[in-house]
């Protein structure tokens, strides 16, 4: 499955970009995620990202590998995490691409998730329309995160 | 594997309700069990405890009064397809019943099951839209009725409280020249798209008094789509008949159509619109 998403911000680059790296301040705005951690600065994170759809619910321990790094351009990273109850594996690779627009910036997110196991027997159209989901809140939280704080 | 869950027996609707309070997201409303321990199963979904409703009296009986009719929640689908009260009254869904799943699902599996589980792919749903239903609900401290519209809110969610039981269904008594159909499209047992119509005819002047559209299964959840609706009430039965494909692509857009296995989204939203026609034709070959 793969997302696109764009979001225009009232912020400078250089505000934004240090706001991605601020990695408490970053994952407050992905709803389905908690308990992040820093493993190793600018490298390696791990955090558990927490979903439900109906009564179904998973929660896979992840792990998030940055691969490239271009100043205040672009972020390539990978995250991947097993929920061994229910028997299902995610992988991500996620490009986060920074562009200067006057005094806005447009962030932009292009994801390829892989979702495999069980939790595909719920179907490629819910968990994608959820994926969507989580992927709009996470990109309005991060604007009105960066605005408010304008 | 089915892991190892607590099994409660109540006996009243108060008790069920004071069960779901207590045990929250740990225990789950048991009736037919054909989703619900399917998924179980799979370890999809783990509850401590289930909560069995079959012991409820009065929950699976089909009744007439007050201008409706009133369907128990426990009443099976296999029930339904062979009740002769709801042939005569609601013949489209005795058919609808008749078709889902398979026998072995339909002896067992209950129409509150159903409609609960909130399954995108289920077909009572998209009928009970178009029949203009009402879904009692019930829990310790009372009960109300919910629209059949405003009762589906997501895949696999309703607007049930924690702690409310659906205890029946409440169907209009069909007026005079009224009739219904629902069509489905699917390769497996599971339709990849719903859809029903349900009209009223003024008969002297050969148009429709009114029309109610419900799509489903295309998308995450079943809804009434009043704007296809609009394109065709009043109408002559000439004109809707020529107005229909306008309507369809209406119904179409509002299905929030979903590519999947099932069909791309603009292939669901095409279905749509074939079976709005055909479900049009059928509803007014039967007034």
């Amino acid at each position: 499955m793969r997302f696109e998403k764009e979001v225009e911000i009232l912020a400078p680059r250089e505000k934004v970009w240090k706001f991605i790296w601020d990695v408490d301040r970053f994952i407050a705005c992905v709803p389905s995620c908690k308990e992040a951690k820093t493993v190793e600065e600018g490298k390696l994170y791990s955090a558990t990202m927490v979903e439900k759809v109906g009564p179904f619910r998973v929660e896979f321990p992840t792990t998030i590998e940055v691969l490239e790094r271009e100043e205040l351009k672009h972020i390539k990273a990978q995250a991947s995490g097993a929920d061994n109850k229910i028997g299902s594996r995610m992988k991500i690779e996620l490009d986060v691409n920074l562009q200067e627009r006057g005094d806005k910036t447009l962030l932009g997110f292009v994801a390829a998730v892989d979702i495999l196991g069980k939790l595909a027997a719920l179907g490629h159209g819910i968990i994608k329309r959820k994926a969507d989901q989580v992927l709009d809140e996470f990109a309005q939280a991060v604007k009105k995160r960066l605005e408010g704080e304008a | 594997m089915l892991r190892r869950f607590h099994l409660e027996e109540p006996r009243s609707i108060g008790e069920i309700s004071e069960l779901l309070g207590r045990f929250g997201e740990s225990a789950k409303i048991y009736a037919g069990g054909t989703e619900l321990l399917l998924a179980m199963k799979e370890g999809l979904v783990q509850y401590e405890r289930l909560i069995n409703v079959k012991g409820v009296q009065g929950l699976n009986e089909v009744a007439n009064g007050n201008g409706a009719i009133k369907i128990g929640a426990l009443c099976t689908h296999r029930q339904l397809e062979n009740c002769p009260g709801l042939q005569q009254k609601l013949p489209a869904f005795v058919e609808l019943e008749h078709n889902v799943a398979n026998v072995r699902v339909r002896q067992v599996g209950t129409i509150g099951g159903n409609l609960c589980f909130a399954e995108p792919h289920a077909d009572p749903g998209i009928l009970l839209v178009a029949l203009d239903a009402k879904m009692i609900a019930e829990k310790a401290s009372g009960k109300r009725e919910i629209a059949a519209e405003e009762f589906f809110v997501d895949a696999y969610e309703t607007c049930l409280e924690p702690d409310e039981l659906l205890t029946a269904i409440e169907v209009p008594l069909p007026a005079e020249n009224s009739a219904a159909a629902y069509l489905k499209f699917g390769y497996l047992e599971r339709p990849s798209v719903g859809v029903a119509v349900a009209l009223t005819l003024i008969p002297a002047e050969k148009s429709l008094a009114d029309i109610r559209i419900g799509v489903g299964c295309a998308g995450p959840a079943p809804k009434r789509v009043p704007a296809a609706e609009e394109i065709l009430r009043g109408k002559s039965i000439e004109e809707a008949k020529r107005e229909v494909a306008k309507a369809g692509e209406v119904a179409g857009r509002a299905a929030d159509a979903i590519s999947d296995l099932h069909g791309s989204q603009e292939y669901k939203e095409h279905i749509v619109g074939v079976l709005l026609k055909r479900a049009l034709h059928s509803a007014l070959s039967q007034c």
